[in-house]
């Protein structure tokens, strides 16, 4: 009797632990709305309709993407071959396959072990691979990374002036706008935006990765020095020049080296350029896009697309 | 007590066919269960390499591999469950622990594990027939035109550790004769006896091979091979031809075939993730009666009982 009274209390101390450390049965309970994007081609063109739903304490990037459209997996589940159908293979001579950000992040980790604690926006790309394996950051999941931070914990935010005069005031209400907390330039760990006329920027070590292609910085435009300014030039997806922009053309962009925070770049050839880019921070025109360049009050998302394979 | 793995001379079927023939025929029924994911094929090629054991007297050496490949078998589902997160049904949260990180236990990780714990135990029943029922001698000796260092190799092995293990047995027989109120033997005093009397042995086996010539090359210079045993021993190269061979190379053959057609035309279509996908298809079903069907081959009418079953 004694004993069985004995196993009786061990067991309940040990289910009490258990409980403790987060354990249970199922997927366990809601913590919070995610919304999830597919779309090809740079964001291009979307497959399925957006989906916001409540996430699990379980939850991964892989679940929910499972739960809401049909997938294919190889590597024992680790890795998404295809969505609907639209497999990873060569199209063209071109390496397709697909890619998925987390509030506008590339993943250090693969999909299925990625945990999700609620507020997350994830998004799948199916795109051309063949000029850049990495892009690492993209700016279509604004209010985020600002609002609600990346890989698992929020972030402040340092707007760092260079040159930009009013645009970086118009910035700086954008983003507050957004939910981001704003600090002083250099706090260590914030996500930083730079905001100013390239010739400025391109004396910063990370924004001085888009001059070195988007195999190093993830972004599909460069800055051609056309002798006394700069001109913004939009690539395609191949890396090729696809369009040249006028010296009052702006630019918003995102890039991001190994595990430091995100840069984000407002600039543009000329301080008119830097305003443009400026008044794209926000939702509707940012959306989708892995980064924006403007001219004339026209948009056009980047890379440029350039009519491959489909 | 001898192993249950011990080859013992049979009169069988199986027992009496080529090397060759009796390699091909299980090691075709071994590659279904690495070719295929399908649980009905996997559970089909453990049953049919079971049946081959029984059907030629091998009952002791399957009964054993059985009990370890199903244990290893829960061991590997246990694991994958633990160290794999994927699979969208989560049945059960553990939380974080110490080096695991994150540990969710889903129903495709324990389906998966159950799949791969499957394989291993039909791969270890398929070894264990062979071990049981093909004399290692002739494999050895059909070897030795192809490798034949290794072969003698092999052979030393294949009889100086059983031998190491019957020194092991007597070893601890004898301590347990001193009586209860004897100090235990250590492990290490029985590893130590046991390491030094192997070397005495192997000085021996040395002295022995030496004496008969092994270390010399053949007097006919130009064939530059090594004399690996006496010269009318070679006669007997192609004498252990048997009338069963047509049979377990013929089955050997069906099994593959069907194996590979069933794979091309997508009877293995079982997927763990990141949803539990069965995949039972028609084709499925007939690969698994072939399978199973094959593990018949070895059955004789009015086989005798072999004494280790």
């Amino acid at each position: 009797m004694g004993r069985s009274r004995g196993t009786a209390v061990a067991s309940g101390l040990l289910c009490a632990a258990l409980a403790a450390a987060g354990c249970g049965l199922g997927p366990g309970e809601g913590v919070g709305e995610v919304s999830l994007t597919v779309t090809r081609d740079f964001g291009a063109e979307r497959l399925a309709a957006p989906v916001a739903e409540g996430a699990r304490e379980s939850d991964t990037v892989m679940r929910v993407l499972d739960r809401n459209v049909s997938i294919e997996t190889r590597y024992g589940g680790a890795f998404v071959q295809s969505i609907d159908g639209l497999a990873g293979e060569r199209q063209g001579g071109r390496p397709y396959d697909w890619f998925f950000y987390v509030n506008g992040l590339w993943s250090p980790v693969g999909a299925a072990e990625y945990p999700l604690r609620g507020g997350e926006s994830i998004w799948w790309d199916y795109r051309d691979w063949s000029a850049s394996t990495r892009v690492s950051a993209l700016v279509g999941a604004w209010p985020q990374p600002f609002a609600d931070g990346y890989e698992g914990s929020r972030h402040a935010t340092a707007v760092e002036c260079r040159g930009g005069g009013a645009s970086c005031a118009l910035v700086r209400e954008r983003l507050r706008d957004a939910g981001a907390d704003l600090t002083a330039a250099g706090a260590a760990g914030a996500i930083r935006v730079l905001v100013g006329p390239w010739a400025r920027l391109r004396a910063d070590d990370d924004a001085a990765a888009l001059e070195d292609g988007p195999e190093a910085s993830g972004i599909y435009a460069e800055f051609a020095d056309a002798g006394g300014g700069f001109r913004l030039q939009g690539l395609d997806e191949e890396g090729e020049p696809g369009r040249d922009f006028g010296f009052a053309a702006g630019l918003v962009a995102a890039t991001r080296r190994y595990g430091a925070p995100p840069v984000w770049l407002v600039t543009g050839s000329s301080a008119a350029g830097v305003r443009a880019a400026a008044g794209l921070l926000d939702g509707a025109r940012l959306r989708d896009r892995f980064a924006v360049a403007t001219e004339d009050g026209e948009e056009t998302p980047l890379p440029i697309p350039g009519g491959g394979p489909r | 007590m001898r192993s249950p793995f011990a080859y013992v001379p049979g009169s069988g079927p199986l027992q009496s066919a080529s090397p060759g023939a009796a390699v091909f025929y299980l090691g075709a029924l071994v590659a279904v269960a690495f070719l295929y994911s399908s649980p009905a094929v996997l559970a089909a090629a453990g049953v049919g390499v079971a049946l081959a054991g029984h059907s030629a007297g091998a009952d002791r050496a399957v009964r054993a591999a059985l009990r370890m490949g199903l244990t290893l078998a829960l061991l590997i589902v246990a694991v994958n469950a633990l160290v794999v997160n994927r699979g969208e049904t989560v049945l059960l949260r553990l939380g974080e622990l110490p080096l695991l990180g994150r540990v969710d236990v889903t129903a495709e990780a324990l389906a998966a594990g159950a799949v791969i714990g499957l394989r291993a135990a039909a791969a270890m029943v398929g070894f264990a027939v062979y071990s049981a029922c093909v004399d290692p001698d002739r494999v050895l000796r059909a070897l030795r035109p192809l490798a034949g260092r290794s072969a003698l190799t092999a052979a030393l092995i294949s009889r100086l550790v059983p031998v190491a293990a019957a020194d092991a047995a007597r070893l601890r027989d004898a301590s347990r004769l001193r009586g209860p109120a004897a100090a235990p033997l250590g492990r290490a005093a029985l590893v130590r006896r046991l390491t030094a009397g192997s070397l005495d042995r192997a000085v021996d086996v040395a002295a022995t091979l030496e004496l008969r010539g092994y270390s010399l090359t053949r007097p006919d210079a130009a064939r530059g091979g090594v004399l690996l045993a006496p010269p009318g021993l070679d006669r007997v190269r192609g004498f252990f031809k048997s009338r069963y061979d047509a049979r377990f190379y013929a089955v050997g053959a069906i099994v593959l075939l069907t194996a590979i057609a069933g794979k091309v035309i997508g009877a293995d279509g079982f997927h763990a993730y990141p949803t539990v996908e069965p995949g039972f298809e028609p084709a499925t079903v007939v690969v698994a009666i072939v399978v199973v069907l094959a593990g018949l081959v070895p059955w004789r009418r009015g086989t005798p009982r072999r004494s280790s079953a």
